[in-house]
């Protein structure tokens, strides 16, 4: 009898210190691990993309590599047509190496907010991974259950200096595991701009992530640009000089 | 004049004073050619500037998708998705009597890379025959040759040349979102430079065969973006649209015919402004013109107070003082119009036909617009407004003569002739 009362009274104990309710959130410690999910220090990937506009739909299947925030390489699997097209993002800079006319060309700075591999990212998305606890000023808007599920709400505003295109993101974090649900950007008048959604939570390389993301931009009704991770690593071994237009151009 | 007594005596009265006569006539002689000049000149500058922007590479008129303007999309070709027949619309399009020339058009967007370089560029599908007799920016190239269909050759800006530093022969990779989503990029050989002299055009189109385009952005080959049309004259632009409307035939989107006047209305509204501003330069040259003769007259008047004191001592009345002053006004003005036009005239036809080129003291080309204008003095001729300057000039003559003729139909006889 003593010994269940003591059992019970340990789990008790357990229970008070783990409840998470009881310990003040820290909202940019809750962005800075959202944000680092998806970004090991190094990671390797295959993932498919499926871009659905107005006028086309398209599937590419794509394997990703990536050091840091300043190195990835994406170089396209399929279609076969565009198998083995490359892109270095690497100190800020973009080259994309065409293997139909075995050439490779750095994007002019003008071109960056053109589309990335025809989907609805630009290619300033790709490039400028920029950690938000550093760009950004966080606050936690809503701490509480939306449809039974204990969630935060965080509203992000640019801190003035910030080189973001934002007016404000928000971002809605599932309490229990840290999965990201959604992000709103809102554009610098306060219009909605873009909505991320994140689904299909799985284990991949040892980390739970979310699997599939899709992206809706507003201004195109009925378009979306979805991201379909298959494989994921991650803190693989990889060193700034695979970075290279070397690699860029080896087709597989 | 030999009806009248009064206009005698007021033409006969010009000789009294040669010099005086002679000044006053000048005044207003130049008055007239300033006026006829300056706006001819401005004339000819808004009709140069037309005929720039809408020769150089636009057309007077262009055809579209309804849905193309104003974000020029790929997607948007004539006829829609399923595009139209290029060749029976063209045919249609040149059967017009307004009509000189129509060209088949294909833009799309994407990049342009030689080396290390890479820039931005619109890409501009052409149909080569059709396009020389349309437009001017390519009729003479700074070097090479047009392309040829099918054979991978494009052309680009001289500025675009020099950003890439790529010379003719030279090869240039070129990438373009295709139609079907892919990352559509090709090798090819740069055949030739053009120079509109429009830095922002020398600077992004590439040039190439309107097939070629089509075949690189994955568009078949009854999508285009654009007819562009050329009418004789600028100003039948939007009479030949609104027929042209009614006799394309009908496709699966809906067409629109736009003349320049509707695609670049700032420009339209600027010639606007330019004439309403020649009435204004009117007022200001004749303006001044009337103190300088009205002081003469007076003067003239003043002299002859003790004629007219005759006159009206022997039973003139003050009317018949006031027309023979105002009948001088008359004459002055004759004469001012007569030497006028002399002067005028041979300058004007001068100025017309072998216009002074003043390149040899500008640095750069000059645009106004965004119209390429030769740095010339060509004037227009306007004959309604020589007209009216004309009339302004005798208008001006008999005002500043009012005054001194009312003065002069005031004299008192008595007082005059006994010197007080």
């Amino acid at each position: 009898m003593r010994a269940i009362a003591l059992t019970v009274a340990m789990l008790f104990c357990a229970w008070v210190s783990s409840a998470p309710a009881q310990e003040p959130v820290d909202a940019r410690d809750i962005i800075d691990r959202v944000d680092r999910i998806l970004r090991g220090e190094s990671s390797r990937g295959v993932a498919t993309m499926e871009v659905v506009t107005e006028h086309w739909e398209r599937q590419v299947t794509m394997e990703l590599w990536s050091l840091g925030t300043d190195y990835s390489l994406v170089r396209v699997r399929a279609p076969q047509k565009e198998a083995g097209t490359a892109t270095l993002m690497a100190d800020g800079n973009i080259w994309n190496y065409l293997p139909k006319v075995e050439r490779t060309i750095k994007l002019p700075a003008s071109m960056m907010g053109g589309s990335w591999l025809g989907s609805h990212f630009t290619n300033d998305d790709v490039v400028k991974e920029s950690q938000l606890i550093e760009d950004f000023d966080i606050e936690i808007a809503f701490d509480g259950e939306r449809d039974g599920v204990a969630v935060w709400e965080l509203l992000l505003t640019p801190k003035p200096e910030a080189p973001v295109v934002w007016g404000s993101i928000e971002f809605q974090v599932r309490q229990a595991d840290d999965m990201p649900l959604w992000a709103k950007y809102y554009d610098e008048d306060g219009e909605l701009s873009r909505t991320m959604e994140y689904s299909e939570f799985a284990v991949l390389g040892g980390r739970l992530v979310p699997a599939v993301m899709h992206m809706y931009p507003s201004d195109k009704p009925g378009e979306r640009t979805t991201l379909l991770y298959e494989e994921l690593e991650f803190n693989i071994d990889l060193d700034p000089s695979f970075f290279s237009l070397r690699t860029l151009q080896r087709r597989r | 004049m030999s009806e009248s007594p009064w206009l005698r005596i007021g033409w006969r009265n010009l000789g009294r004073n040669r010099k005086r006569t002679g000044l006053t006539a000048i005044g207003l002689a130049i008055g007239f050619g300033a006026n006829v000049f300056v706006v001819g000149w401005s004339e000819g500058l808004m009709a140069e500037m037309v005929e720039s922007a809408t020769s150089l590479v636009n057309g007077q008129i262009e055809i579209h998708d309804v849905e193309f303007r104003p974000e020029r999309s790929l997607y948007d070709t004539i006829g829609g998705r399923e595009g139209t027949d290029v060749e029976a619309l063209l045919r249609v399009i040149d059967g017009d009597v307004s009509v000189v020339a129509a060209a088949p058009r294909v833009y799309a967007g994407g990049l342009v890379s030689s080396g290390e370089a890479t820039s931005a560029g619109m890409f501009m599908g052409i149909d080569p025959v059709r396009e020389l007799a349309l437009t001017r920016f390519l009729d003479q190239l700074v070097d090479g040759r047009l392309p040829v269909t099918g054979q991978n050759e494009l052309l680009v800006g001289e500025e675009m040349a020099r950003q890439l530093s790529t010379s003719v022969g030279d090869e240039l990779v070129v990438v373009a979102s295709g139609a079907d989503g892919s990352m559509a990029n090709d090798l090819y050989t740069l055949v030739g430079i053009f120079r509109s002299g429009l830095t922002e055009l020398d600077a992004t189109f590439v040039v190439m065969p309107v097939g070629d385009l089509q075949t690189l952005v994955v568009l078949s080959p009854n999508r285009v973006h654009e007819i562009a049309v050329a009418t004789a004259d600028p100003m039948v632009a939007e009479a030949t649209a609104a027929r042209l409307a009614d006799i394309l035939p009908s496709v699966d989107s809906a067409i629109e015919v736009v003349p320049w006047t509707v695609l670049n209305p700032v420009m339209v509204d600027y010639v606007a402004l330019a004439d309403s501003m020649y009435f204004v330069i009117i007022l200001i040259v004749f303006g001044i013109a009337i103190f300088g003769v009205a002081n003469s007259m007076l003067m003239a008047t003043f002299e002859r107070r003790r004629e007219f004191a005759v006159m009206l001592a022997l039973g003139a009345t003050p009317r018949s003082v006031w027309a023979v002053v105002l009948s001088e006004g008359l004459a002055v003005g004759v004469v001012s119009l007569v030497l006028g036009a002399v002067v005028t005239f041979p300058l004007m036809v001068w100025f017309h036909n072998a216009p002074p080129d003043l390149s040899m003291f500008l640095e750069s080309d000059v645009t106004l617009m965004g119209a390429l204008l030769s740095p010339s003095l060509r004037v227009e001729y306007d004959v309604p407004y020589w007209c009216t300057c004309a009339a302004a000039l005798i208008v001006t003559a008999l005002l500043a003569a009012l005054y001194p003729a009312m003065r002069a139909g005031r004299t008192l006889p008595a007082d005059t002739l006994s010197g007080l």
